[in-house]
């Protein structure tokens, strides 16, 4: 060992002078990213890149013409109907297979995402008064394709067995326009809130754009307090924390401006609901994450370990964030971790303000989960600071 | 002469990556650890497999008894849960944006009146779309009490015109659907999500790794001494010697990087000529007939190619391993056939070594680890976005198509669900294996002469 510690010596004996105030370090923090190139390319370029790479492939947003199969067993006026219906269905585009087989093998293939079975026999038992029925056959594997296949034939069959109903109240002496107002005694009207148009990407991209902030924020933070510590210079005041905290988060505030103010206006995804609370929530939230990152820098301690670490880590903090997947549903374990995590009040917090137009007050839990995040990162750096002081003492 | 030679390369190379394994935990997580932990933890976080019970308001202005009965029935229904009643829509409205509630049913004033009457009498939904996965279920739910309740408001008041029930049921309804979800017919999330996700994840890690295990030799400066071990026989009784300097060199990277790119080359160079001089506490014996190695100027591609296969070899074993995991956890209670599985665990193997080459591929064209990673996280973190497996791969926009054709998760994840969960026959995912064997022997191709370029240029090693 004597070769090493020495050479340890070496370094530790003419550390370069760290920078204590508040003001100084938020400059020397500026110059440093600027200064390197790998930290600009992960804090600044890589999430507007990403703000128009990912949501590129939901552009199309609503999903619509569906490739769909259908099998006509019967071969009658009835069965031939419906499968005029379902052609004229703007969710769906049909394509005709002669037995089931054929259809299964179009489905693998991927060609078809489902079809529909009209039996021989339909147009007889509907005529004879008996139980008909057709079978919808949507393929499982894909859920948002399978709702669409089942609700386009759904329409189109309901239609024309709307009208078979009719005509035959109007044969028994009912009154045609009553008939046809007593199709379904009790319909459904269906209101989308906020993301009126049920878009994909109006769904997804808001709440993904958060966890892009938080990710390359991290990364980029602990990349640079990693490349510190390789220097030496990750020691220095609680000010000199708090000045390299608000000098990282003002660049990612920024680029969250850009995010709320362009991205999501280029893509017309609904925006700006309560603007001042939004620009107050990432006030809050990119502290947070600067200081989550400078915590993780002094534990990995290299250069390029936070992306090593990182990088897989947005899917599965995604997943817990309680967007994607209802929050109750996790394990009771997770459902506690996860508010360690600041995407998991964040995430929240920000459709609510941006998208859904909450008030303040009405995402308190969500401000001060975040606040107590930050109170207690920036404790524990505090307390690293104190702990590692003493050994570096006792070192020189 | 030649085969031992190959083989010698390949066991060196391997034996060399797992001393360094050994005394680096960090890399060591990442290789063995951090894969096993992100299969359980997927899994775990779907393992509840419907989802159940959201959250719901009802606004009910009628009070009558069929308007009691639907609240009854939204209660009754698995997926939804009645909260609250309120009494006011701008009530239920702060409910929603406070998110305690997904959704509000409204059953107006004349609800009752309308059905006695026999006129259409509208529920009224308003849902937080944007909350898509809530909003899709909450849709669903309601539509089919909706439709139970029209069933029986309707078959009822055909009952009273004198209509026998059974009778009723057919006339409510001429033509009725049976709506059949060919595979996956539970609607299982695990299966859905789960088993997608983790191989998504599989990809990004061996992407990582695969940038890391290469990158780390370039950044330490070490490629040229990596090399020189595995081509010489005469290093390979050093193994012990050269590795602990190597990790010494690693340790400084921790230590003051400026004083230390000019101590590096030093040593490297020092390294490269006597692999054995400066070993700090070697338990190695006499060094003295210790010939000097050159790396340089003779780069054999046989050589370099074993010796990256032994150097990938860890983590093949490793990610091979987890994907065995995987795909058990992902085998669905139905019976899969295991010509299925095991084409799907030979698309998962195929997919990790192409990973593992890609990320080396980043890293070695561009000189440096960092780049290398920045790109692996590029363009393998968004890939499940493209995948169309949330959002099919029919509905993505033209452009996007293409990017997505390029991504090799999308083949793999289209062969995963047609083997696992769609009982396709393999014959016709085949294409998709031959692709990805394809793939991966290029890629691997590709590796080694990069990896030769580099070694060319040890001027460009060190860039962080």
């Amino acid at each position: 060992m004597p070769p090493l510690s020495t050479d340890h010596n070496a370094k530790v004996t003419q550390p370069q002078p760290p920078v204590q105030g508040f003001f100084a370090s938020f400059f020397q923090t500026l110059t440093d990213v600027f200064k390197d190139k790998g930290i600009v390319l992960m804090l600044i370029i890589a999430p507007i890149i990403y703000g128009f790479f990912y949501p590129w492939p939901y552009s199309s947003e609503v999903v619509n013409h569906v490739p769909v199969g259908i099998v006509d067993k019967d071969n009658s006026d009835l069965s031939r109907t419906i499968v005029r219906y379902a052609s004229a269905s703007p969710q769906l585009d049909t394509r005709r297979f002669l037995d089931e087989q054929s259809a299964k093998e179009a489905i693998w293939a991927d060609e078809i995402a489902g079809y529909m079975v009209l039996p021989s026999g339909l147009e007889q038992n509907v005529l004879s008064g008996k139980a008909a029925s057709v079978s919808v056959l949507g393929n499982g594997g894909y859920f948002l394709l399978n709702k669409n296949v089942q609700m386009g034939f759904l329409k189109a069959v309901s239609t024309v067995s709307a009208g078979v109903k009719i005509k035959k109240s109007v044969a028994q002496g009912a009154y045609a326009p009553t008939a046809a107002q007593n199709a379904q005694a009790v319909p459904l009207q269906i209101v989308p809130l906020y993301n009126q148009t049920e878009g994909y990407g109006a769904y997804v991209v808001p709440a993904v754009s958060i966890i892009i902030l938080q990710q390359t924020l991290l990364m980029a933070t602990a990349m640079l307090i990693g490349t510190w510590y390789e220097q030496r210079r990750h020691q220095t005041s609680i000010s000199g924390w708090l000045g390299r905290i608000t000098a990282l988060s003002t660049l990612s505030f920024l680029i969250g401006c850009f995010y709320y103010g362009w991205a999501f206006e280029l893509h017309h995804y609904p925006r700006g609901q309560n603007m001042l609370g939004s620009l107050l929530f990432l006030l809050l939230f990119c502290p947070t994450v600067a200081t989550l990152g400078c915590l993780l820098g002094l534990w990995f301690r290299q250069r390029e370990r936070s992306m090593q670490i990182l990088i897989f880590s947005s899917l599965p903090m995604f997943f817990v964030s309680g967007y994607p997947w209802p929050a109750d549903q996790l394990p009771t374990f997770l459902q506690i971790v996860r508010w360690f995590i600041p995407t998991t009040p964040a995430i929240n917090t920000s459709v609510q303000l941006n998208q859904m137009g909450a008030s303040i007050s009405q995402v308190a839990t969500g401000f001060y989960a975040l606040a107590a995040l930050w109170a207690l990162y920036f404790a524990l750096l505090v307390w690293l600071r104190w702990y590692n002081a003493p050994k570096r003492r006792q070192v020189s | 002469m030649r085969l031992t030679q190959l083989s010698e390369a390949f066991i060196r190379s391997a034996a060399y990556e797992r001393r360094f394994l050994h005394k680096n935990p960090w890399d060591l997580t990442m290789v063995v650890w951090i894969p096993l932990l992100t299969v359980l933890l997927i899994w775990w976080i779907f393992s509840q497999t419907q989802i159940t019970n959201l959250p719901i308001g009802v606004i009910d202005q009628d009070n009558g008894p069929v308007a009691n009965t639907a609240v009854r029935y939204l209660d009754a229904s698995p997926t939804l849960s009645v909260r609250q009643m309120y009494y006011s829509a701008a009530e239920a409205e702060a409910a929603i944006l406070q998110r305690d509630i997904y959704a509000v049913v409204i059953i107006p004033e004349d609800f009752s009146r309308n059905i006695l009457s026999s006129k259409s009498a509208p529920l009224i939904l308003q849902v937080n779309a944007q909350y898509g996965t809530h909003s899709g279920i909450i849709q669903t739910g309601v539509q089919a009490v909706a439709g139970t309740l029209s069933a029986g408001v309707e078959i009822q008041r055909l009952i009273k015109q004198g209509m026998a029930p059974s009778q009723a049921a057919i006339a409510y309804s001429p033509i009725s659907i049976q709506r059949i979800s060919l595979f996956n017919a539970a609607t299982d999330y695990q299966q859905f999500l789960a088993s997608t996700v983790i191989p998504a994840l599989l990809h990004i890690l061996a992407m990582v790794i695969g940038a890391t295990t290469i990158g780390r030799e370039l950044r330490d400066k070490q490629l040229g001494h990596w090399y020189g071990f595995i081509a010489s026989a005469q290093a390979y009784d050093n193994l012990n010697g050269s590795i602990s300097a190597n990790i010494s060199d690693s340790a400084n990277i921790s230590g003051n990087v400026n004083n230390n790119v000019a101590d590096n080359t030093v040593q490297n160079i020092a390294a490269l000529s006597q692999p054995a001089a400066k070993l700090p506490n070697s338990t190695a014996k006499d060094n003295t007939n210790q010939k000097p190695v050159s790396t340089l100027p003779s780069v054999h591609m046989g050589v370099l190619l074993f010796g990256l296969l032994g150097k990938y070899f860890w983590p093949m074993l490793a990610y091979g391993l987890w994907s065995i995991l995987a795909l058990w956890l992902a085998t669905p209670q139905e019976s899969v056939a295991s010509s299925a599985v095991f084409a799907t665990y030979l698309g998962l193997l195929l997919l990790m070594m192409l990973s593992f080459w890609l990320g080396a591929i980043f890293t070695l064209g561009s000189f440096s680890l960092r780049m290398g990673l920045s790109a692996t996280g590029f363009i393998s973190a968004p890939s499940y976005a493209f995948a169309g497996v949330t959002f099919p791969y029919i509905a993505i926009s033209d452009s996007a198509k293409h990017w997505s054709d390029a991504l090799p998760l999308t083949h793999y994840l289209k062969l995963h669900i047609a083997q696992m969960q769609m009982q396709a026959p393999v014959a016709i995912s085949l294409p998709i294996l031959y692709g990805l064997a394809i793939a991966t022997v290029v890629a691997m191709m590709l590796t080694a002469l990069l990896t030769k370029r580099a070694l060319a240029h040890p001027e460009r090693w060190g860039a962080r």
